[in-house]
């Protein structure tokens, strides 16, 4: 049976954002099964720039579901396997693997050279580096996180909506690791990179200020509001918007 | 696997990476400019058919999945629809349907789109849903519903969907998934095959 097109996905060239994207330059934290598929949405959405940092290797594990890596790349950093096969697919790309991870240290730095931060670290005390981070140079957070069979995301825009710490003030103690089936992650990354490439265009954020919960097997999604919280040590000390204080959404 | 594009190669590198013994793949398109979004294919590609590219990487994402043409003699124990072309789709959904094959059908559409699961009886696609207009799909929609669809397939394959001949539709809009359940279409003898 062979196919036609009927219904293609837009090319890079008939996008109409391509040309602003390519100037952005995109911060992506974690190169793992989150960050994998956000990657590749940036990409192919014509982000100019992905700064990828991930200190980690390719292991057995991430072939269990990661669209960059195949089994010759074990082994291998896994920031230098993602962006190797980033720029074979996207070669007007830029993609930059930093040395060394992200840490109090670097942290500043990398967030104030970037448009944008993509958090897919799925690691706790990294997730709150980044929206600590981010909330003190003002730079959007869009970040992704995964349980099981549950996807979360949200979008942290600095003075407008409540940030991570507004919601959790600080990260849980450790928990046993648990298993993600490839293509949960898959789900979670891709619709994480779409809501960069929303933020990119100026469009509002899908979960700009909410925190979608989203269970696989049971398909239900729930809509979890995160509004300022004053005293907030993260986003507290920025003048905003008295509404988006008082709880009202962009 | 019907299709090789946009939604169906996230969909194809998560389920040969999840453990599936075998996958045969229908396609008869030659990888074009717009398939960078499907993950599989780099531009020097270009012209190639696009079932002999996505057949090499896949196989070079896992040595333990055999990926193969799809041939009608072959008997699969579920079909996953994502073509591009509707009336591709709405075929394969109904050839699956009357072969009693349970079957996911993904369409991606503007910011989203539609994934249907359905379990061997369970209302048809046609029930579930109607033709319609689709947009080209915006970045990371074709993704997100081809990856959704492997979970789904997932789900049927291994019977951890909710309610036995039950379907269920999940629509996603603006990154905010939502699901219901199918329905049979009032004179519709999609529960006759069964």
């Amino acid at each position: 049976m062979a196919e036609t097109s009927e219904c293609r996905e837009s090319p890079l060239e008939e996008r109409g954002t391509m040309s602003a994207l390519h100037g952005k330059t995109v911060l992506v934290i974690g190169a793992g099964s989150l960050g994998g598929p956000a990657s590749l949405t940036l990409a192919s959405a014509g982000v100019g720039r992905i700064v990828l940092v991930d200190p980690g290797t390719v292991e057995p594990s991430d072939l269990a579901g990661h669209p960059l890596f195949v089994e010759a790349d074990l082994g291998e950093p896994r920031g230098a396997a993602a962006a190797r096969r980033l720029s074979r697919l996207f070669p007007g790309v830029d993609v930059e693997v930093p040395a060394g991870g992200f840490d109090e240290g670097s942290a500043p730095g990398f967030v104030r050279a970037s448009d944008l931060v993509v958090d897919a670290s799925s690691h706790l005390p990294t997730m709150f580096l980044a929206n600590d981070s981010a909330a003190a140079t003002g730079t959007a957070l869009a970040h992704g996180g995964l349980l099981n069979f549950t996807v979360h995301l949200l979008t942290v825009e600095p003075g407008v909506t409540g940030c991570l710490r507004c919601l959790f003030e600080g990260p849980p103690p450790p928990a046993p690791e648990a298993g993600v089936l490839g293509p949960v992650a898959g789900l979670a990354g891709s619709l994480l990179g779409a809501e960069a490439v929303r933020l990119l265009e100026g469009r509002p954020g899908a979960y700009a200020g909410r925190l979608l919960v989203h269970e696989v097997r049971s398909s239900r999604s729930r809509s979890v509001p995160v509004k300022r919280r004053p005293g907030c040590a993260a986003c507290g000390a920025i003048s905003g918007d008295r509404a988006a204080l008082d709880g009202g959404l962009p | 696997m019907v299709g090789a594009g946009a939604v169906a190669g996230p969909a194809l590198v998560y389920l040969a990476q999840a453990g599936i013994g075998t996958i045969y793949v229908d396609d008869g398109g030659d990888v074009d400019d717009a398939d960078a979004g499907s993950w599989l294919f780099t531009p020097d590609q270009v012209g190639q058919p696009r079932l002999l590219a996505a057949i090499e990487r896949l196989r070079a994402t896992s040595s333990l999945v055999r990926v193969r043409p799809y041939a009608t003699d072959v008997d699969p124990t579920a079909t996953l629809v994502c073509a591009q072309s509707e009336s591709v789709a709405r075929k394969a959904a109904e050839r699956a349907r009357r072969a009693g094959l349970p079957h996911v059908v993904a369409q991606a559409s503007g910011d989203g789109g539609v994934v249907v699961a359905i379990p061997s009886g369970a209302p048809c696609f046609g029930c579930a849903s109607p033709p319609g207009a689709r947009l080209p799909s915006r970045a990371g929609a074709a993704a997100a519903i081809g990856t959704l669809a492997a979970v789904e397939l997932l789900l049927v394959v291994l019977r951890l969907l909710p309610g036995r001949g039950t379907g269920r539709r999940i629509d996603l809009a603006e990154g905010w998934p939502s699901v219901r359940p199918t329905e049979r279409t009032p004179g519709c003898d999609c529960h006759n095959v069964y």
